[in-house]
């Protein structure tokens, strides 16, 4: 549905992006993770068509980046949502169904049921008098209105309280779970992994690596061992009346059974854990932390 | 005849034809959309009771505009109260003001301020000693004089009444007098050539005109022209076409001797003393087209009636590109733009849509003005390009700045600047020819009654129409994301806008042809504020000329190095510079051929005409070929190179490249100028 090819983005001697290749495929929900200034944001407008590509090539669901008719197909959600704020809900949506060529009992049935779905209330107030998540709300339904089947999400819990975070992102994996296309941006890792099929991390400009969870974590994250014993051993802290030590590998828990029993204890529990997304992307942060940047110019 | 299945032998392609008018449809729907959304948008922001405020107002100051205009503001009458009897010689003239009030003379009301003067018998007794009451002597005497010039007025024999008469009747110079007004008063000067006459009786062979600049036909009418005036002794226009014996008029194209007429009417109308006479419609009254009376009474000509209908005119465009402005610059901030940008529309459509409105507006207000002041669809076709360069440089204006703040010095500068453009040389209608650089003095002209050319109509309009085209193009350059939500400084996002489009050496070129219209519009403004300096005005417009253009064929390039196009070598720097002289070069040309082809018929090519002609007489035709083509080419690709060599090396370099390619672009100039003087 989504093809990416070594896209780059230059601002004056600033690279932004360079040569991120990926694919989504439809249904996918695809997450881009990655530190401020990363360069997602300005890939996810490269994928919307609003930010023309210095190389590489976009396509999304057979059209090219910016076409028309890709447009017609995409809806877009930034990571602020800049609103008329003088119109009202209502208004503003039925400008934009009207820019997407939707009939207008069609428009009036999606924007109603949407705006349900998203239990928005005060349709007639003016979007200048509303909270910022009511707003956010708004937008959603927005990026919705022509029905798409690809959809940007850009940050769509950026700033919002912790409630209402949860409930865009539940709406959003519900859009997934209905068959769009989502590609997801979020400093949130824990709702990038809650919803994200595939992932992709980008840092400095460039994808460092991308897959499914599994993936990711047999690739750059590891397994810890946490082993319980009843004696204390070397690194090992009391917890409850046990003896806690983490540890990285099957040796090292045959090493701590040893010395245990050496001083007249046993193991009594070991529990495995799996690495999370977060330290997955810290794994791989911290290993391209040395890579040398391009160029270090400011960006416009 | 081609039948079903065959090919089309006229070579058209109706699946393109179809895909173009589809295309059409599409761009026509979504601007109407975006502009029927900017229109609500906008209307949602203001509060229904002030809309309603607002129209009650407009419709009451329409309602009431033509009888202010007809019959003035009276809020002065009344304002003197003087006691006077019946009986007196000064009774008729006190009432015949309506600045006075005349009531029984009254002591008491005088020392209680009630009355400021008193008459008693041929004499003033008494006044108020204030300052109301001396205002009411120096008023009641101005009166007193203005009532015995009518009563002298009156006197069937005017020789006795006024031993010396001056009749004053402000002419145009290149008048062509169309009747009915409504009627499109473009007309082609062919026509005119000749087609009067018949204006008059009075002249007879002395009626001629004779204007000094000599392009008879359409300026005065030979055959018999002048009116049944009282002098009677023809046309005879000196050299502003301001002053001529009665009758004059000659211009006749529709050979109805109006103008003849009109200088009878004010002939016959006269005692006035320069009030408004004749003349039928609003705009005649606005001022009078003639004055007569004793040498006291008559005042320098002065404009008064272009100044008016001109402000009349641009006043509503400076309100309307300060909306236009704000809704232009309210999509940039806070990136509330960005989601038309991802929507299936163009930036084109997006402009437009949210443009229209506004040129709409303009345009209806111009009309609704057109209407109320009884001129034709001339003027409002004439207001056209002028609303379209208000608007352009506000959504330029608003492109580049950052804030409301900066929006308002932005807007500040345009309405200042494109106002002296406009309003100025419209103000000199009756003047001079120059100006018809602003398509305000079309309307102005065709207000008083005059014809256009089409040519004049050209001349007017095109510059700033292709200025606006400019304008708007540099702004949809800077109408995408990467560059409507930045935070750069203004010199930095002019910047951007010229290097935008350029990638290649020969998009250099083409820059700077297509800024020539900007570098047209400038040099006409300067000229236009300067002409009237004396002598030290040629020296001015001729280092402005120097400057406007120079800047126009190297400014670009220092903003593609600015932006990376070209690698700063020093042959890149030098192509560079040619493929700018050579542009500017060819579209100078051009547009320099496009005038020659009007030259005749129009007042503003004859000093160009001349010029030639003088090239022509007294050099060889290999010099005149130099002089025409060779020297300027290497001028402009000389002067334009040297600015390239400055600008790839850094902005200080450039602009000590571009001052030396000024100067000798200004001794260039100075060269051309003296050879042709001397």
């Amino acid at each position: 549905m989504i093809a990416a090819r070594d896209l780059r983005k230059e601002y004056g001697d600033f690279v932004a992006v360079e040569g991120s290749t990926f694919e989504v495929d439809e249904g996918e929900v695809f997450g881009i993770i990655g530190p401020n200034g990363a360069g997602k944001t300005t890939t996810l407008k490269m994928l919307a068509g609003l930010v023309e590509p210095t190389g590489g090539s976009v396509s999304v669901a057979g059209f090219e980046a910016g076409e028309t008719e890709m447009r017609r197909r995409l809806g877009f959600l930034p990571e602020e949502s800049p609103l008329y704020e003088e119109m009202t809900p209502l208004s503003y949506l039925d400008f934009f169904a009207d820019l997407y060529d939707v009939p207008g009992d069609v428009a009036a049935e999606r924007i109603h049921d949407t705006l349900d779905r998203l239990d928005l209330e005060h349709r007639e107030r003016p979007l200048g008098d509303m909270s910022k998540g009511m707003k956010r709300k708004v937008a959603i339904a927005r990026s919705l209105i022509n029905d798409p089947d690809v959809l940007i999400y850009d940050e769509p819990g950026s700033g919002l309280d912790p409630l209402t975070t949860n409930y865009i992102i539940d709406f959003t994996r519900e859009l997934g779970e209905r068959g769009k296309t989502i590609v997801f941006s979020a400093h949130n890792l824990y709702h990038v992994e809650s919803i994200c099929d595939r992932v992709a991390i980008m840092n400095e400009g460039a994808i460092v690596a991308k897959g499914d969870l599994d993936q990711l974590q047999a690739e750059h994250g590891h397994t810890n061992y946490h082993v319980y014993t009843t004696v204390e051993v070397d690194g090992s802290v009391r917890e409850n009346g046990r003896f806690h030590r983490v540890v990285e590998s099957m040796d090292a828990v045959e090493a701590t059974r040893d010395a245990a029993q050496s001083a007249g204890g046993e193991v009594v529990d070991i529990r495995t854990e799996e690495s999370s997304l977060e330290e997955v992307f810290l794994n791989v942060a911290e290993d391209g932390a040395e890579r040398p940047r391009e160029s270090a110019g400011a960006q416009p | 005849m081609s039948g079903a299945g065959e090919p089309d032998s006229s070579g058209s392609d109706p699946s393109r034809t179809r895909r173009a008018l589809s295309w059409l449809r599409e761009r026509a729907r979504n601007v109407a959309r975006i502009a029927r959304w900017e229109v609500t948008k906008n209307a949602g922001g203001v509060d229904r009771r002030t809309i309603a405020v607002a129209l009650v107002a407009l419709v009451g100051m329409a309602a009431l505009a033509p009888v202010v205009l007809s019959q003035g503001i009276a809020l002065d009458d009344g304002i003197y109260r003087v006691g006077v009897t019946e009986d007196s010689p000064y009774y008729d003239a006190v009432t015949a003001d309506d600045t006075f009030r005349a009531q029984e003379p009254d002591l008491d009301a005088l020392y209680a301020k009630n009355q400021e003067i008193i008459i008693s018998g041929e004499r003033v007794a008494q006044y108020a000693d204030t300052t109301k009451g001396r205002a009411a002597v120096a008023e009641l005497r101005a009166t007193v004089e203005r009532y015995n010039d009518g009563l002298m007025r009156e006197e069937t024999n005017q020789t006795a009444a006024f031993p010396v008469l001056v009749n004053l009747t402000y002419v145009s110079r290149n008048v062509t007098r169309v009747d009915p007004p409504s009627q499109l008063a473009i007309v082609n000067p062919d026509d005119a050539d000749g087609g009067a006459g018949d204006g008059g009786d009075g002249t007879g062979d002395d009626g001629s005109g004779t204007g000094d600049d000599g392009t008879a036909g359409d300026r005065s009418g030979t055959d018999g022209s002048g009116g049944d005036g009282t002098a009677g002794d023809g046309s005879g226009t000196a050299e502003d076409g301001s002053q001529s014996g009665d009758g004059t008029g000659g211009d006749g194209t529709t050979g109805d001797g109006q103008s003849g007429g009109d200088s009878a009417d004010t002939d016959t109308a006269s005692g006035s003393g320069g009030e408004n006479v004749g003349g039928s419609n609003i705009a005649d009254r606005l001022t009078g087209g003639s004055a007569s009376g004793a040498p006291s009474d008559i005042s320098p000509p002065f404009p008064f009636r272009s100044l008016v209908l001109a402000f009349i005119f641009v006043l509503p465009l400076n309100f309307i590109i300060q909306a236009y402005g704000s809704t232009v610059l309210s999509e940039r901030i806070n990136r509330r733009g960005e989601l038309l940008l991802v929507a299936p529309v163009s930036r084109g459509d997006i402009i437009a849509g949210k443009t229209l409105p506004y040129f709409a507006g303009a345009i209806g207000v111009a009309t609704a003005i057109t209407l109320a002041l009884q001129g034709s669809v001339v003027s409002v076709l004439a207001i056209v390009p002028l609303a379209l360069l208000f608007l352009s440089a506000t959504f330029l204006g608003a492109m580049f700045a950052r804030s409301f703040k900066e929006l308002t010095f932005v807007t500040v500068t345009i309405t200042v600047s494109l106002t002296s453009y406009a309003f100025v040389p419209a103000i000199f209608t009756e003047v001079t020819p120059i100006a018809l650089i602003s398509p305000l003095t079309l309307v102005v002209r065709d207000l008083q009654g005059q014809a256009i050319t089409l040519g004049q109509f050209a001349f007017s309009t095109v510059p700033p129409t292709l200025t606006a085209v400019v304008c708007f193009g540099l702004g949809a350059g800077l109408y995408r994301e990467e560059d409507m939500f930045t935070q750069r400084p203004i010199p930095l996002k002019v910047l951007d806008s010229l290097a935008g489009p350029i990638s290649k050496v020969r998009h250099v070129g083409v820059m700077t042809a297509v800024l020539l219209p900007f570098v047209v519009v400038a040099e006409l403004v300067v000229v236009a504020l300067l002409f009237a300096l004396g002598e030290i005005s040629i020296i001015l417009v001729l280092a402005a000329v120097a400057i406007v253009e120079e800047l126009a064929k190297s400014l670009h390039i220092y903003a593609s190095y600015a932006h990376a196009r070209f690698d700063r070598g020093l042959r890149r720097a030098l192509t560079l510079g040619v493929a700018s002289g050579l542009g500017f070069f060819v579209a100078e040309k051009f547009q320099l051929i496009a005038r020659l082809g009007d030259l005749t018929s129009r007042d503003i090519g004859q000093a160009q005409q001349n010029d030639l002609a003088v090239l022509g007489a007294d050099v060889p035709l290999a010099l005149v070929a130099v002089a025409l083509l060779i020297a300027p080419l290497a001028l402009h690709v000389v002067t334009a190179s040297i600015s390239a060599l400055g600008a790839r090396r850094s902005k200080s370099a450039y602009v000590g490249a571009i001052s030396i390619a000024i100067a000798v672009h200004f001794a260039y100039n100075l060269t051309v100028v003296s050879f042709l003087v001397g």
